[in-house]
């Protein structure tokens, strides 16, 4: 499994607007192309566990994740905000860059776990931040993704 | 989409996330080593929404939750392409395709647990 399967360009917004966390985490569900009641869901699902603890995880990135009966597969998005955006957090900076992950609360193939870690992985790798930051296409972005084998 | 099916759908989210992160490894690992989540402090605040939603249900739906909760984990199940994905057994034709059945708090007639349409 490589996390490349899981993107296509319709789900990579490289021009968010938001100035808020509640902004960006609106713009991020709505690349996913749900209807307007689970969309209202799921952000409620989203800042609930954003106020369990920051999804921000330092470097600019942060992965809002959830699991949602909204959902009947896992389902991915990536946005930048190039300005940035506070986050809470855990190295306190801005942040610009964001995976959304959702998933059903059960999946056949088990792979919310798996992706949120290569995610993880994937935000630590040297230059990623800087990378990300270069990025004008959502094609350049897969191909990242596919570059650094994840 | 039925306002108590909405609490009720938040409620069973809650829940998929607290046990992911009571089982040890797995989901918990992973919030506490990624995103160093306080998981006491977060299956504490977890408990208090599912009490504060389970305040929100009406007494009939509260009572059929309860029930259904002591014996099974998941009372509402997606129904897709009219198959209720609880029991794997078709939903009625007339609760799959009529709208404005589907805008109100149905159940399944095999595994009576709550139906959440999936368009």
């Amino acid at each position: 499994m490589v996390l490349r399967e899981f993107f296509d360009k319709d789900v990579v917004a490289l021009d968010l607007q938001g100035d808020s966390k509640d902004e960006i985490l609106k713009e991020l569900i709505a690349l996913l192309a749900l209807d307007e009641k689970s969309e209202g869901i799921l952000f409620k699902m989203l800042k609930r566990r954003e106020n369990l603890g920051s999804t921000g995880i330092g470097r600019g990135i942060a992965i809002p994740h959830c699991r949602s009966l909204v959902v009947n597969r896992l389902r991915i998005a990536f946005g930048r905000r190039k300005a940035g955006v506070e986050f809470k957090a855990i190295d306190d900076h801005p942040v610009h860059y964001f995976f959304l992950i959702v998933a059903p609360p059960l999946e056949v193939s088990n792979q919310y776990l798996p992706v949120l870690g290569k995610i993880a992985q994937f935000a630590k790798e040297p230059q990623v931040p800087e990378r990300l930051a270069k990025l004008e296409t959502p094609e350049e972005f897969l191909a990242l993704l596919e570059e650094k084998s994840v | 989409m039925h306002p108590q099916l909405e609490v009720l759908l938040q409620i069973q989210d809650l829940k998929a996330q607290k046990r992911e992160l009571e089982e040890a490894g797995g989901g918990r690992q992973v919030q506490e080593e990624q995103f160093k989540l306080d998981v006491p402090a977060a299956l504490e605040a977890l408990d208090g929404k599912i009490e504060e939603l389970e305040g929100d249900l009406d007494p009939p739906v509260r009572r059929r939750y309860e029930r259904m909760a002591s014996g099974i984990t998941r009372v509402v199940a997606p129904a897709i392409n009219g198959t209720c994905y609880g029991c794997f057994v078709s939903v009625a034709t007339s609760v799959a395709s009529d709208r404005s059945e589907r805008n109100s708090l149905r159940s399944c007639d095999n595994c009576g647990r709550f139906l959440y349409f999936v368009s």
